[in-house]
């Protein structure tokens, strides 16, 4: 089996902002970041990173500001907004919610029913 | 803070500079770079890392790409990449551009202009407070739809009305007012305390008039109309608290200024300022009061709180029936006495409602025609332009990029046919209003708003959106009809089909509005043709209101009577005489007519007494029009007060009442009973003269029963001086006012004027009519003729082989030019045969809700029938001699 799951479409959004809310990161720390809080198991495809990226800064979830990374290159740091930080919560109770009814879905037995 | 991040990308989208392209560069490669320092750091050399970190990354470009799309309003920048293409192609062809941009600005400008006219006229709602609770009252009678009412009647109807809240009443009168710069006539209302609150209006200046200014006690008060003080007044505010004298024919009396009202709509009578009843000693008389049948007042009403028009009509309907039936002397039941009652806004916008919906139909139909008439050229074009379209689609274009390309293009040739449309909207509807200010007193002062724009606007998208669909985009199978090598157009038959139906459309609204145009033109010239019955042009007509002011009757008819005599003596004039009404223009007096009756000519059972024009003359007034005495003799100065009472009669009175007798010296009596409340006696007057039927109401003449009576005998004084002059009758008028001012100083002399040009001004409305619908038939024809034209041209272009094979198997080139003028007949045969159908039903139509709606004559529809099918046979003209001169080696060489 492949140890890396497939991402759920909507899912790279919710990935992102949980990303950046631990502290603000520039593009290829996200991907860092998320693989690392996901042990792994989640492999961002690059491509799709940036489009998501900008989408979020122009729905005002993220806001984007240039700065100096430790190896003193500049770089481009994304963080929360006030709305981001609204919406992930938001999104990590519905994702939580889904969670649930599918765990509790699979987890049925025949004499439950 | 959600839209200022969405307003920024917009702004980014909208306006894009090189630097955010840059950063994306930027931050791109750092990201490139640390993941190729990770890879570096595992093991690989350094070359290896990067380029296996950028085949990580993907595709560069693409992700660059995609992120713009990620952007606010991306859709906008491929709209504007359209635009920008639409405004080359059509930069590229400046002569389809200019005539389908001055066909659209036609086409817009018209309809925008009419519009805001019909919208101020009719749609705008009234000035007054809560103006569609306002109503009107009338009553009618059989033989007059139009009757005012008396001050006894209005307290019958008045009287604890429930679902009216209060009445108002206005009375028209003229003064002589003293007290401005110079003595003049003023029309004025004379109105009681309720009459404001009911019409609820507001003062702009001072106050109005109230309850309080009721009853003979009151001081006199007077309240300026709005134009009267902004015009005559200059819109000084110190007028308030100003004395004036207001003279009737009653007297003299002093009035305050105390207030100017609002900017309201002057209905039914034109009146400059109000006063309140204790101005107008006649107002105050017995006469008024208690007189019955004294009609002369205007009622306004106001619904009350919580009642509708229907239940107002029923209650006032029951309080009127009662009315009746406690005075049956005066209501007689032949006369089918009635009260109406209508919404004062639906009253004010009767006279102008047909007229200028039917403009707006028109300009409706102008609107089609522009319409169609650009689809014809743009259809033509999108047809030459297939083999490119044809191209871009095998190049993968989608139809919807295609379509959303030529609606692009329209838009641009709508936008600038929008722009032009606007520039001609705003001079027309000054010209219009003016226009429309003949039917309607709510077109004076109209002005121009931004609904103007917003029609013109939508009109321009409706126009863009059908002109976009109307080519149809070549079809996915590329091989066929696809003929790039090709430089001759193949015109597949459904594009023809579409352009002919265009062309018949324009023809078709073309007729209609030519047969509409050609209709009015005839009455114009019915009237125009019509012999005034007496002389006009050498006779001039002088206002010399009544100047009352401590004068007895005989010496206000002497003052008269020696204007005539000073008068007449100037170098020039020919005739003087004097009258009470000038012919045409003095409505009021023009229409009042009495009951007679001859002397021992018995009744028929049953019959009514007779009813004939009342006008009173000076001697000379017969000869001074140039009309023969076919019988007797003219008025003299014998003829005065407490001298014999004596009468001249008309032709169709002698005819009607004295078949086969003399009417000479016949006596005559007025029964009507209004007289008594203008102070003429019912005495016999003796006939002493018969003159022809003289028509001065209509411009057609009709019979006229009437009797005139000598000015200087009884009843209405002849303020009205007629000067038959020798020459130049305008040359006169500094002399007669000089000779008026001699021997009265502040006595008005006014409204000079030829009777030729009160009757041309009468006639100006039918003038008026015909000059505009004329003007849309012709922009009509013409555009139609270009429309015409150019599908023929078009087609011809389109068979060049065809003719060429035709020739050089033989055929002569005058078979082909037939061809193609038998094709321009055919599409205006069509056009006009359709023309007529929709005429006639749309007629049936329009019949059920306008009653004097007719159709035209046989007359009318065969002359626009003709100048149709001759214009379409001249546009034809040009594109058949160019089919006949194809050369048949180069029409078969350029295949």
């Amino acid at each position: 089996m492949n140890p890396q799951a497939d991402l759920l479409p909507g899912t790279l959004d919710l990935l992102i902002l949980k990303a950046v809310s631990l502290g603000s990161l520039h593009g290829y720390g996200i991907l860092l970041r998320i693989q690392q809080i996901s042990r792994g198991a989640l492999l961002i495809e690059q491509g799709a990173l940036y489009p998501a990226l900008f989408r979020l800064v122009r729905q005002g979830y993220l806001k984007a500001s240039w700065g100096t990374s430790d190896n003193n290159r500049r770089a481009k740091y994304y963080e929360l907004t006030s709305d981001g930080r609204k919406r992930l919560r938001e999104e990590e109770a519905g994702w939580n919610r889904l969670v649930d009814a599918m765990t509790w879905a699979l987890g049925a037995e025949a004499e439950e029913v | 803070m959600k839209l200022v991040a969405y307003l920024r990308s917009l702004a980014s989208t909208i306006f894009p500079n090189g630097r955010e392209d840059k950063e994306m560069d930027e931050e791109f490669r750092a990201h490139i770079q640390r993941q190729a320092d990770d890879l570096e750091r595992s093991g690989l050399p350094r070359a290896e890392a990067e380029r296996q970190a950028r085949i990580a990354f993907g595709g560069y470009e693409r992700t660059k790409e995609e992120c713009r799309e990620q952007r606010a309003g991306f859709g906008l920048e491929t709209i504007w990449k359209d635009v920008r293409f639409g405004l080359r192609m059509l930069y590229k062809n400046p002569g389809f551009t200019a005539v389908a941009v001055l066909t659209l600005a036609l086409g817009i400008g018209a309809n925008a202009a009419i519009f805001s006219v019909v919208r101020g006229v009719l749609l705008r709602p009234l000035a007054n407070r809560d103006g569609d609770r306002l109503l009107y009252l009338r009553q009618s009678l059989t033989g007059d739809d139009d009757v005012t009412f008396s001050v006894p009647e209005i307290k019958d109807i008045g009287r604890n009305l429930k679902t009216i809240k209060a009445l108002g009443t206005l009375s028209q009168i003229d003064f002589t007012v003293v007290g401005l710069d110079d003595p003049r006539e003023v029309s004025a209302g004379v109105v009681d305390g309720n009459y404001f609150d009911v019409m609820g209006l507001r003062p702009v200046l001072g106050r109005l008039l109230n309850p309080g200014d009721d009853g003979p006690n009151a001081a006199g008060a007077v309240v300026l109309g709005y134009r009267f003080w902004t015009t005559t007044m200059h819109s000084d505010p110190t007028v308030i608290g100003k004395t004036l004298r207001l003279g009737s024919f009653e007297g003299t009396r002093s009035a305050t200024i105390v207030g100017v009202v609002e900017p309201s709509i002057p209905y039914p009578v034109e009146v400059e300022i109000i006063a309140n009843i204790v101005t107008s000693p006649h107002h105050l008389s017995a006469t008024m009061v208690d007189g019955r049948v004294h009609r002369m007042t205007e009622v306004f009403g106001r619904l009350a709180p919580g009642s509708e028009l229907e239940s107002a009509r029923a209650e006032l309907n029951t309080v009127y029936a009662g009315m009746m039936a406690s005075h049956p002397d005066v209501y007689k039941p032949n006369d089918h006495f009635k009260i109406t009652i209508a919404r004062m806004h639906d009253q004010i916008n009767s006279r102008a409602q047909t007229i200028l919906w039917v403009l707006f139909a028109a300009s409706g139909l102008l609107f089609v025609i522009a319409c169609s008439n650009v689809a014809n050229l743009f259809l033509a074009r999108t047809v030459r332009r297939e083999p490119e379209l044809a191209l871009r689609s095998a190049l993968g274009a989608t139809s919807g990029v295609l379509r959303r390309s030529l609606l692009a293009e329209a838009l641009v040739l709508c936008g600038t046919g929008l722009l032009a449309g606007v520039l001609i909207a705003a001079p027309m509807v000054t010209v219009l209003g003016r226009y429309a200010a003949r039917f309607s007193a709510r077109a004076v002062g109209l002005t121009l708003d931004s609904s103007l724009l917003w029609i013109g606007v939508a009109l321009a998208l409706i126009a863009a959106i059908f002109l976009a669909f109307v080519p149809r985009l070549p079809s996915s199978d590329v091989s066929r009809g696809f003929g790039l090598t090709s430089s001759s157009v193949r015109i597949t038959g459904g594009s023809r089909r579409r352009l002919r139906i265009f062309a018949v459309t324009q023809i078709m609204a073309s007729f209609l509005l030519l047969a509409g145009a050609a209709a009015l033109l005839r009455t114009l010239l019915v009237l125009q043709k019509t012999q005034p019955p007496f002389e006009t042009s050498h006779v001039l007509a002088v206002n010399l209101p009544v100047m009352t002011d401590g004068r007895t009757p005989e010496q206000v008819r002497e003052f008269y009577r020696e204007v005539q005599r000073r008068v007449s003596t100037v170098p020039g004039v020919e005739h003087v005489a004097a009258g009470f009404s000038v012919p045409w223009r003095d409505s009021r007096e023009l229409s009042i007519s009495f009951t007679f009756a001859i002397e021992g000519a018995p009744r028929e059972n049953g019959q009514d007494d007779p009813r004939a024009r009342f006008r009173a003359i000076s001697p000379g007034f017969f000869e001074t029009l140039g009309v023969p005495i076919q019988q007797g003799r003219d008025f003299n100065d014998q003829d005065r007060d407490g001298a014999e009472r004596v009468v001249i009669i008309s032709q169709s009175v002698a005819n009607q009442l004295f078949p086969g007798q003399n009417p000479l010296n016949r006596e005559l009596r007025w029964t009507d009973p209004v007289l008594k409340f203008i102070g003429m006696s019912f005495d016999p007057r003796r006939i002493v003269g018969v003159v022809p039927d003289l028509d001065d109401q209509e411009i057609i003449p009709t019979p006229a029963m009437t009797v005139y009576q000598p000015s200087t005998q009884e009843g209405w004084y002849g303020w009205r001086l007629f000067v038959r002059a020798k020459s130049d009758p305008y040359a006169l008028v500094p002399t007669i006012v000089r000779e008026v001012h001699a021997m009265a100083a502040d006595q008005p002399v006014e409204r000079a004027s030829t009777l030729d040009d009160v009757r041309a001004e009468v006639m100006t409305p039918d003038r008026l009519n015909a000059i505009v619908f004329g003007g849309f038939a012709t922009l009509a024809l013409l555009i139609s003729v270009v429309g015409v034209a150019g599908v023929l041209a078009f087609s011809v272009s389109g068979r060049t082989r065809e003719f060429g094979i035709r020739l050089a198997l033989g055929a002569e080139p005058r078979s082909i030019l037939t061809d193609v003028l038998r094709e321009g007949l055919i599409i205006a045969s069509i056009g006009v045969a359709t023309g007529v159908l929709v005429g006639v039903i749309f007629a049936h139509t329009v019949a059920r809700y306008v009653a004097e709606m007719q159709l035209p004559g046989a007359v009318v529809l065969l002359a626009s029938a003709a100048v149709i099918l001759a214009a379409a046979l001249i546009a034809s003209a040009l594109p058949a001699a160019r089919a006949a001169r194809v050369d048949a080696v180069q029409a078969l060489r350029s295949e």
